[in-house]
This record gives C-alpha cells, sequence and structure tokens, in this order.
C-alpha cells in the first residue's frame, strides 16, 4: 500500500511540475469576458476614462524591457520622480524585465491575472502578440491629429493593428545596425573593403574582408548565433540584405525566408571562411565576444551597445550597415508603451497620464533615457553636435520596412534559430528554410 | 481519542493545504487541460485526445523522448555506480576527511544551479573555453571544439554536468548506509575469512539497499526532469540534438503558448516516471 501511495505521489509531483502553464476553459473564459476585445470597448473605455476623476489617487505598475536606460533602475527613478512632481497622486512601481525571460513572466502574468498596467516594449509584442490577443486596451484615444502630424509614419503604421486600433504609444526608435573592429580591419587591410563615409558595403567586399581576416589569421569573424532568439534581427538583417531577400512579404501576411535570394544567403554564409553558425550563442554573447575581441565583427548592434560598452572596448568601433547589392534595409526597433487590459478604469486612466507626460510633456529626456532616437518628426535634431548620434543617425535612412508586426510572430522567432542551427550543422539549406516558411505561415494563419 | 484524531488531522492540514492547492489540483488541471486546445487570450476549445494524438507523430517529441531516456539510461547507473565508489572509499578514512569530502561532493547540491551552469558554460566556450584551451595545449585536439554547439558533444556535456550535479546527495546517503551497515556482521565475515569484495557484496551491499533503492528513484525522476541545465545552456538546440521532454513541454507551454500540448506531453512524461518508478520498486521488493 505504501509502495502504491509513493507511486501515486511520484507522478503527482511529475504531473504538478509540468502543469504550470494550464489553466481551466472556466477561467480562460472569465478571462476572455474580462478582457472583452479591446476595439469593441474602445469607446465604453474612453468615456470611462473620461469620467473618472481627474487626480484620483493610484498605484500602477510599470514593466519594462531594457530598451537603452529605461532598463537601468536609477535612469528610471529620476524619471519617475519627476512625473511625480508632476502628477503626486500617482505611485508607479518599476519592474525590469531581460529579453531571456521577460516574455515568459509577462506571459505567466497574463494567464495569472496578474499583468503589470503598463509595458515598455515595440510593436512586435504590443501589437501583434498581445494587442492580437486582445489583453491590452485601445490606446487610439491618444493618437490625436497632432500627435500622427509630428509622428513618423512608419512609426505610427507599426503601432496599429490591421483594423486601425493602436495598441502601442511610441517614445523612441532606432535602426539596428552591425558593427566592426576597425583596428583589425585597418591591420588586416580588410579595410579596404568598407565606404567610410556611408558606412556600408556590398556583399562582395563583405565576403572579401571576411576571407582577409580569415586569412590573416583571425579564424572567428563572425557568428551567425542561434543558440535562441535573442538579438535574432542582427541575423535576419544580414541574411535579407545580402542578396535584397525579405523576410515577409509587403502585406506582412506570409512570410518569405524562402526566397532564392535568401537561399542564396545561407548557402554563401555556410561556406565563408571565418563565419561560424553558432547554436552555443545568443546576440548578448555574440555582442560580449566582439566586445572582447573575439569576433571581428557583431550583427547585433546599435548604439546602445557601444554606449553601454564604452568603458570595456579596447578598440575603435564602427557601425556599418548590414551587406547589401541594393541599398540596405535596416531593421528598425520603434519602443514605447503598452496598457494592459487589467479591468479597472482608474489604472487604465493613471497609466494614459502616465504615458502621456512621457512621451508628450518630458519627451526629451525620456528619449535621452533609451538612448535612442525619437519617433517625432519635430525632434529629428535633438542630438545636433553628439558626434556618436551623428555616426548613429546616418543609419536611419536605412531602415526597412517595419514587418515584425506579422501575424505567428512568436513562432516565426523560435522557427527562425531552429532553421539556422539545421543550416549550422549541414542539413540542406532549401529543406531547412521550407520547413522554417511552413511552421512560420502555418502560425500566421491562426 | 476524537480529540487526538482531531489533532493529528489538525497537524496534516498544512501539508494536505499545500498538497491539495499545489500537487493534486495541479495534477488534475494537467490532466483536464491536455484534452483542450488551451492558448492564450481566446476559450480553450475541448479537442478530446486530440493532443496525444498529434504528440505520438510529432517528431520533436520522439527526439526529446529519445534524448531524455539517454539522459536517465546514462546518468542513473553512472550516478550511483559512481556515488557508491566514492561514499565507500570516503568512509573508510579518517572521519575528518570524511566529512571533508562529504562537504566538498555536496557543494554542488547547495550552489545555485544557475551560477554552476554558468561555470561549465564558460568552461565549455567555444573560443575560450578551458577545455579547448587545455586541449589544444596538450594537443588532445587540433582546433577548438563548440562543445555545446555540436550536435556530436553537446547531449555529452549536459549529462556530464547533470552527473556532477546529482552525486552529492547519494554520496550522502551512502556514506550514512555504510556507517549503519551492521557491524558484527561484517567483523563475523572477516573471521570467517571473506574477502573485502565479498564482504562488499554480501553482506553490506544487501543491507543497503532500501538506500539504493530511494537514490535510483530520485536520480530517476530527477534525469528526467533535466529542465535548467538544458534551458541555461543549450535551448534545445543544436538541432534539438540536447532536447528534453521537460524542455519541449516548456518551449510549447510558454514559447508557442500550446498549453494543452505541452500538458499533454506532462501527463505522458509522468506516466513514463511511474512506470519506471514501479519497475524499480518491484526490483527492489524482489532484492528484499
Amino acid at each position: 500500500m505504501k509502495k502504491i501511495l509513493a507511486l501515486c505521489l511520484s507522478a503527482a509531483m511529475a504531473l504538478s511540475m509540468v502543469a504550470c502553464g494550464s489553466k481551466p476553459a472556466e477561467t480562460t473564459a472569465a478571462a476572455t469576458e474580462a478582457a472583452a476585445p479591446a476595439a469593441t470597448e474602445a469607446a465604453t473605455e474612453a468615456a470611462a476614462t473620461e469620467a473618472a476623476p481627474a487626480g484620483e489617487a493610484a498605484e500602477i505598475s510599470l514593466w519594462t524591457y531594457p530598451i537603452g536606460k529605461w532598463g537601468d533602475q536609477a535612469t528610471v527613478d529620476a524619471l519617475i520622480a519627476d512625473f511625480n512632481a508632476a502628477h503626486p497622486e500617482i505611485t508607479v512601481k518599476v519592474e525590469y524585465l531581460t529579453y531571456a525571460d521577460g516574455d515568459d513572466k509577462v506571459n505567466t502574468a497574463i494567464e495569472g491575472n496578474a499583468a503589470p498596467d503598463i509595458v515598455m516594449e515595440g510593436p512586435e509584442r504590443l501589437v501583434a502578440n498581445w494587442g492580437a490577443k486582445g489583453v491590452m486596451v485601445d490606446l487610439t484615444d491618444l493618437w490625436t491629429d497632432e500627435v500622427k502630424a509630428d509622428t513618423n509614419a512608419s512609426v505610427e503604421a507599426a503601432c496599429r493593428n490591421a483594423d486601425g486600433v493602436y495598441y502601442e504609444y511610441p517614445l523612441c526608435m532606432t535602426a539596428h545596425t552591425m558593427a566592426i573592429n576597425r583596428d583589425v580591419f585597418e591591420e588586416t587591410g580588410a579595410w579596404q573593403y568598407v565606404d567610410e563615409a556611408t558606412h556600408t558595403w556590398t556583399t562582395e567586399n563583405f565576403l572579401k574582408a571576411v576571407q582577409t581576416l580569415y586569412d590573416a589569421g583571425y579564424t572567428n569573424v563572425g557568428a551567425v548565433f542561434c543558440g535562441g532568439q535573442g538579438g535574432d534581427q542582427g541575423t535576419r538583417a544580414l541574411i535579407n540584405n545580402m542578396y535584397s531577400g525579405t523576410f515577409t512579404n509587403a502585406d506582412h501576411t506570409e512570410y518569405t525566408a524562402n526566397s532564392a535570394e535568401n537561399i542564396k544567403a545561407l548557402e554563401t554564409l555556410v561556406a565563408q571562411d571565418g563565419i561560424n553558425f553558432d547554436p552555443a550563442i545568443q546576440g548578448g554573447d555574440e555582442i560580449n565576444l566582439f566586445v572582447q575581441g573575439v569576433l571581428q565583427m557583431a550583427f547585433c548592434w546599435n548604439i546602445a551597445q557601444e554606449t553601454n560598452n564604452a568603458e570595456i572596448l579596447g578598440f575603435d568601433v564602427f557601425p556599418m550597415a548590414f551587406p547589401s547589392d541594393k541599398d540596405p534595409q535596416l531593421c528598425g526597433g520603434i519602443w514605447g508603451f503598452g496598457v494592459f487590459d487589467n479591468g479597472d478604469a482608474a489604472k487604465v486612466d493613471a497609466a494614459k497620464t502616465f504615458i502621456k507626460w512621457v512621451c508628450d510633456e518630458n519627451t526629451k529626456a525620456s528619449v535621452e533615457a533609451s538612448t535612442y532616437w525619437s519617433v517625432r518628426n519635430s525632434l529629428a535634431d535633438m542630438y545636433a553636435g553628439d558626434e556618436m548620434k551623428t555616426e548613429y543617425g546616418q543609419f536611419m535612412q536605412y531602415m526597412g520596412d517595419y514587418y515584425q508586426v506579422v501575424n505567428g510572430w512568436a513562432t516565426a522567432r523560435t522557427e527562425w534559430w531552429n532553421m539556422l542551427q539545421k543550416v549550422g550543422a549541414g542539413e540542406d539549406v532549401v529543406a531547412s528554410v521550407e520547413t522554417f516558411v511552413t511552421n512560420a505561415n502555418a502560425a500566421a494563419a491562426n | 481519542m476524537i480529540k487526538e484524531n482531531i489533532a493529528s488531522y489538525l497537524f496534516l492540514l498544512p501539508f494536505l493545504v499545500f498538497f491539495i492547492g499545489f500537487v493534486a489540483y495541479p495534477m488534475f488541471m494537467c490532466l483536464f487541460t491536455s484534452l483542450f486546445d488551451a492558448t492564450m487570450g481566446r476559450e480553450d476549445i475541448f479537442i478530446g485526445f486530440q493532443n496525444y494524438s498529434e504528440l505520438f507523430h510529432d517528431d520533436v517529441f520522439w527526439i526529446a523522448l529519445k534524448n531524455t531516456l539517454v539522459i536517465v539510461l546514462v546518468s542513473v547507473p553512472v550516478t550511483c555506480a559512481f556515488s557508491l565508489w566514492t561514499a565507500n572509499s570516503i568512509c573508510k578514512m579518517h572521519v575528518v576527511a570524511t566529512s571533508a569530502f562529504r562537504c566538498i561532493f555536496y557543494l554542488p547540491v547547495v550552489t545555485g544551479s544557475v551560477a554552476v551552469t554558468m561555470v561549465w558554460k564558460w568552461m565549455f566556450n567555444n573560443y575560450y573555453g578551458i577545455f579547448n584551451y587545455v586541449g589544444t595545449a596538450v594537443g588532445a585536439i587540433d582546433k577548438n571544439i563548440n562543445w555545446l554547439g555540436d550536435e556530436r558533444f553537446a547531449l555529452g556535456c549536459i549529462i556530464l554536468i547533470l552527473i556532477t550535479t546529482s552525486v552529492g546527495q547519494p554520496i550522502v546517503l551512502y556514506v550514512s548506509a555504510l556507517d549503519n551497515v551492521d557491524k558484527s556482521l561484517v567483523e563475523a565475515a572477516e573471521v570467517d575469512g571473506a574477502t573485502h569484495s565479498q564482504t562488499f557484496w554480501q553482506i553490506k551491499w544487501p543491507q543497503m539497499m532500501p538506500t539504493t533503492l530511494y537514490i535510483l528513484v530520485i536520480t530517476t525522476i530527477n534525469s528526467f526532469q533535466c529542465f535548467a541545465l538544458i534551458q541555461l545552456l543549450t535551448s534545445g538546440g543544436p538541432n534539438n540534438s540536447t532536447m528534453t521532454i521537460m524542455y519541449y513541454i516548456y518551449y510549447n507551454a510558454f514559447k508557442l503558448y500550446r498549453y494543452g500540448y505541452g500538458n499533454a506531453m506532462g501527463v505522458i512524461l509522468a506516466l513514463i516516471i511511474a512506470l519506471l518508478s514501479a519497475v524499480q520498486f518491484k526490483l527492489g521488493q524482489e532484492k528484499d
């Protein structure tokens, strides 16, 4: 009898370990009802917001991903202190997420009906993921004509879904670049392949530069990191740019990584000396290896990496656009705020007040905290006179299509690095990308 | 008498509340949700046994099952054998040395798994890891090996780390079991001319069977539920070569938001563990 009991307990422990993500149908139904489709609630919500008495005390939670110094407690504390000087009635409690486990935390919180009031991230999460799942508040009322007129058009498009419902109120943006170790490039003669004035290079020159470095003894020139989804905008941009392939179609309804251009890029990279397909590292690891001088180029880079690593960089970093046989199309990062529908009109009201203050009233300081650029046209030259900002600011002209709002994005990201692992392990490129596209498109269709 | 019974149940109450809330209820929900197409942001849809049907046609699930079984079949015997050998060796030492070695082998158990894993990650690093450094320095390897990024080595590395972090508790248990062996029987056997080997296998080993059975069961369950190592080191890669059922459950539930499918896998995993535990109990019973 005791043994049977012990067996039952063993099984129970195993089951309970794996049941963390489960939820009952009733709970889901209740949650869904509570979080009724934001689109249909927009009017009601706006009315509720208007009806809420001005200056009502509220405590709201803000969860922020590490977007520049928005991941730094001292910086955020200072911003919130300034906010509280203007709005002492609203208390903002901040939790700092990482890209390694931030999504898990948010998703678990959503499932447990404990989502934060505000989350700071980009359209791929706020619009295409949580917005599409009906758990976000419609922020259309924040998008006044004045705001629309002053906001970069592609940014505005990315912040709303196909039905025109806005789930993000944007603060800042940047273009993701790559970077090279200028000292090593000059030392080996690979510098001749770089267009110094425009920070660009052709695919042919990129490959020549890599080969030159490899022949000079730098066996680890660059790494197509594929240990996870972290920093995958770098590998996507590299592969899409080399022969002008695309990640999705123009309508953002279908994944197109199986195009001849993308296949050629993958085959070229696999065959190229000095480029490792490395399943043991992700974007963050790649940045560290580049900063340490182990890798001679980084595919996951932007100005924040140079700013954050300024004290330990022992060489001259030269930011570059991705190699392309036409004009480079860089992946953009657009960051702003979304509000979770937690069913409390007062908190939604307070959250909107906070967002408006950060983005509209305290814009310059808030954008500076991100280390990126404002989405507002009126602040296009806010960094005039800053040498590094001017250097990185050149890349904004190469901002490509913001395709990250395509359906099934979360699945596509995981399928992407799995596909790169297969290609790196020597599996057939065509078959691997076909599998990626099939699985990603299946997710997009759901 | 009734008062005593009530008091007993009151003492049991905290555990029962915990058990019902955190074990029995999740277990029931795991079973229940595995019959639904459950995801975020919409009502669950009842689909009967479709998740189970899909599971058995999922290539990655079979890879994960195979990898999990390899981990169990390698790590459990190695952990038990190494623990027994180590415990038998150190229990013969001076009491101070025995305590010192017990502490040393137990350290990885009490050290945070994330910290231990990160140290291993550095040691296995493709670019500056100590294994590659020593390997190339002594001429054992021609060029750096991407230990965690190469399908041929990644699973082996995971098993190695799992073993090093798993032996601590069995060693401590075996040392205690050896201490509790009836000394009079050992002395009698030695007086009768039994060799060390005969004394160990004929006298000590039978008395340690309950401990061995316990160690086998917990090591098997731990090996089946190996998750943190995979999550921190390989995310199931490269090319699913380190994908385990536990990680695949997490991947489906929290990356793809397929809660029902993940729970169906959880049910299968629980059944496998229960079955293996039953076999181990049965074998242990026969030895008794």
